[in-house]
């Protein structure tokens, strides 16, 4: 592919980033990047909180008898809470913190399209987070994250009417984000950016903002009814009173599969980044990617019934299996490009990378055990077993969230300025990878052999396993403290990084490392292809980036094969 | 700093105006969205019971509803009037006409309180009444939005009287309109789905 590069405003000189400080954080602001640090720290929180609740599940799981908890309904309260705020309140929220950061950098806009909606959409999370977690002075939730009817409306406590708000105002937020992340990527690309030289995060993030704000209605129209139900008597899912289960399901559903996308997608979007980047070469098949994004957008929105074989009538099974097998196709296809990408390049194993490794290894096999839980036969046999847990945590853990520490390692010089500790990155994660895979392979053989989910007594023939996937657990949750710990020290004495200590080719390296207040100093040039490692052209580009911002780290020594350059510059 | 508010005074800029034109949109179809789960639950329940539904069409009469309808498409075009009177540049008259479109907002939700209680006077509530339920819950919300739309349009009203908005400079007008309009089509499928049919 042939590349371009337009000169660079020269004379310009090195410009001084701004400080990274923590009580700006604490403060309403509507400049994107504090708001997309606000977004992660928040996030971040929620992480231990159900991380917390994740520990106590696994303690409850070592004896086959109920011990830690009182009863079944504390249990079930554990459970219903750690999927909610993981999935609501950690993953979502974050996934928006890196879009709130990097998309602005990314294109060269200054800000958001609506800073002040931006930083609204962002204050509705503080105040849900806590009237989720106050459920458990009054009665909390114990419908599962799924909160089916009657469960959820007849059983439940006063807990449950304040999940419902609380994914309400969490609906909200997330579709008044979207809609700014689709209004921004439309409107807001510099001169000479199509949206084929995007980069890849950005398609990312706009497949996942369609979602949002097609999907998300679906469940805030639910959940009104919801409320409803419990608030205002209501019979809508209630059939002894004319209303009908069903309901909630399909409505739930119709949102909550193609959710599962709106928190994958952004961690492809950075695997595109963070692999071509690592591997210093052009990523393979930049179209197919792109586009598959959108693919697994639209096909995401035909699938949401395999969720309910077993309550479905039997004709319609045959219909949704065959769109969720059509959906591993898009999937494919990226996991191909990425295999692609790497082969042959030059790979640099930084925590970064390995972290993108272990997120392509594990999510596959989260990927081939949805295929075989799509297919009707598997999916009846080991439906409500641990290998659906399973499954789950392989694509939102394996995947989403090894894609979550990838993106950390990557983005963390940028976001303050300084390097995260290497050494401690490798521990973190042989740490997380080990305990993630005893976690949740051998939940596989415990579904197969037919140990029911959600449930806190299980046949005693069952406790060897799950001592072995509580001990693994507990390992995979001190790991994340390594993470933290590597956070503070760096923040304090961490290396300087310069602007590009990755020597990268997107937007988001072309000013200092953090950004001035209103991201760059001048309009920035984007090189023409945003992945064209390896050519003279990139160099070129990124020896004149150096010029006018400054020496950075080399973290990747790719400097080094350019010798003709003097020493030390 | 100040250059740029002073600019912007005159005339916005088209990027800004593209964008919130885009944003509304965008905002509107996730809307319509939650209005098609509440109007489905009527849909199928009319579909299996339509007895019920026709005992409760002879029970309420239709003129009250139909009256409403009248005075909401009349805002519609009040606003109209409204945002035609500002490319005028004649700030009276879309002060005028948009307060208008806010009393008939307001007149709508009163009548519509008013049909609210004549029928729970014979029994139709929205909890122990199958058909109530799913009458009252996208009604409801439907009115919900006719009252955010009418404090919308007190505040394009408030803005105006602030020397706000010109000839060139009426986007915020624009947008409003898109949400009332809306609003305003909302209403006659409910009103064709939920009385006529």
């Amino acid at each position: 592919m042939a590349t371009v590069t337009a000169p660079l405003p020269v004379g310009v000189g090195h410009v001084e980033g701004k400080k990274f400080k923590l009580n700006e954080l604490l403060r309403w602001s509507v400049d994107h990047k504090i708001i997309g640090i606000q977004y992660m720290m928040t996030a971040f929180f929620f992480f231990i909180v159900g991380g917390a609740l994740a520990m106590m599940i696994r303690w409850e799981l070592l004896t086959p008898a109920i011990d830690l908890m009182a009863d079944g309904t504390s249990y079930n309260q554990l459970f219903s809470i750690h999927g909610t705020v993981m999935i609501f309140l950690w993953i979502v929220p974050m996934m928006a913190g890196f879009g709130n950061y990097l998309l602005p950098l990314m294109l060269g806009a200054k800000d958001m399209a609506f800073p002040w909606l931006n930083a609204f959409a962002f204050w509705l999370i503080p105040p849900a987070g806590i009237l989720m977690l106050s459920g458990f002075f009054v009665g909390q939730a114990e419908a599962g994250w799924t909160s089916y009817p009657p469960l959820s409306t007849l059983f439940s406590g006063d807990g449950q009417t304040l999940w419902a708000m609380s994914i309400h105002l969490l609906g909200l937020s997330s579709i008044l984000g979207g809609i700014n992340f689709i209004v921004t990527i439309k409107n807001m690309r510099p001169q000479g950016m199509g949206y084929f030289q995007m980069p890849l995060f950005a398609w990312a993030i706009l497949a996942t903002s369609i979602i949002v704000v097609l999907a998300t209605p679906f469940l805030a129209g639910g959940l009104t009814l919801l409320l409803l139900d419990r608030v205002a008597g209501t019979a809508f899912f209630n059939p002894a009173e004319g209303g009908d289960v069903l309901l909630w399901q399909n409505v739930f559903w119709f949102y909550s599969h193609p959710a599962v996308y709106i928190m994958i997608l952004p961690a492809f979007g950075m695997l595109s980044e963070i692999l071509s980047v690592h591997s210093r070469k052009p990523i393979f098949g930049y179209r197919a990617i792109a586009l598959s994004s959108l693919a697994i957008a639209l096909v995401g929105f035909t699938v949401w019934a395999h969720h309910m074989f077993t309550s479905l009538t039997p004709e319609l099974r045959i219909p949704f299996m065959i769109t969720s097998m059509i959906i591993a196709v898009p999937t494919g296809i990226k996991v191909f490009s990425w295999l692609a990408t790497l082969f042959g390049g030059k790979i640099h194993l930084t925590s970064a990378m390995v972290f993108a490794l272990g997120f392509l290894s594990m999510f596959v096999i989260g990927g081939i055990s949805g295929v075989m839980l799509g297919s009707i036969p598997v999916d009846i046999h080991v439906h409500d077993t641990y290998f659906v847990v399973s499954h789950l945590h392989f694509v939102l853990y394996g995947g989403s969230v090894f894609g979550i520490f990838a993106g950390i390692y990557h983005w963390f010089p940028k976001i303050t300025g300084r390097m995260l500790n290497e050494r401690l990155g490798k521990w973190h994660f042989i740490f997380t990878y080990i305990g993630f895979f005893f976690t949740f392979f051998p939940q596989h053989v415990v579904g197969i052999l037919g140990m029911p989910r959600r449930v806190a007594e299980y046949a005693p023939e069952f406790q060897g396993w799950n001592v072995l996937i509580s001990v693994a657990s507990f390992v995979m949750g001190m790991a994340t403290f390594i993470l933290l710990y590597n956070i503070v020290i760096s923040l304090r004495n961490g290396k300087e990084a310069g602007a590009n200590p990755w020597r990268a080719l997107t937007l988001e390296w072309q000013t200092s490392s953090p950004p001035p207040a209103h991201n760059f100093i001048g309009d920035p040039v984007p090189f023409k292809n945003p992945y064209g490692y390896g050519t003279k052209a990139a160099w070129e580009y990124l020896h004149k980036q150096e010029e006018k911002l400054g020496e950075s780290v080399d973290a990747l020594n790719v400097d080094k094969p350019a010798s003709s350059v003097p020493a030390g510059d | 700093m100040s250059d740029i508010a002073k600019v912007q005074h005159t005339a916005e800029s088209p990027q800004r105006v593209e964008n919130v034109k885009f944003a509304m949109w965008l905002y509107l179809a996730s809307d319509v969205i939650i209005f098609s789960i509440l109007i489905a639950t009527f849909v199928l329940f009319r579909v299996n019971n339509e007895e019920v539904v026709k005992e409760v069409h002879e029970a309420s009469g239709l003129f009250l509803v139909s009256l409403n309808t009248f005075l909401l498409l009349a805002s519609s075009w009040a606003m109209v009037m409204g945002l035609r009177e500002i490319k005028r540049d004649n700030r009276k008259g879309l002060i005028r006409w948009i307060g208008l479109t806010a009393v008939l907002g307001i007149v709508f939700v009163a009548l519509q309180g008013v049909e609210y209680t004549i029928l729970s006077n014979e029994g139709i509530t929205i909890y122990g009444s199958e058909f109530g339920m799913r009458f009252y819950a996208p009604t409801a919300f439907h009115g919900a939005h006719v009252i955010i739309g009418v404090l919308w349009a007190l505040g394009v009203v408030w803005h105006a009287m602030k020397g706000g908005y010109g000839p060139k400079n009426y986007s915020g007008v624009e947008v409003f309109g898109l949400y009332w309009h809306f609003v305003d089509v909302v209403w006659i499928l409910l009103f064709t789905l939920i009385y006529l049919i």
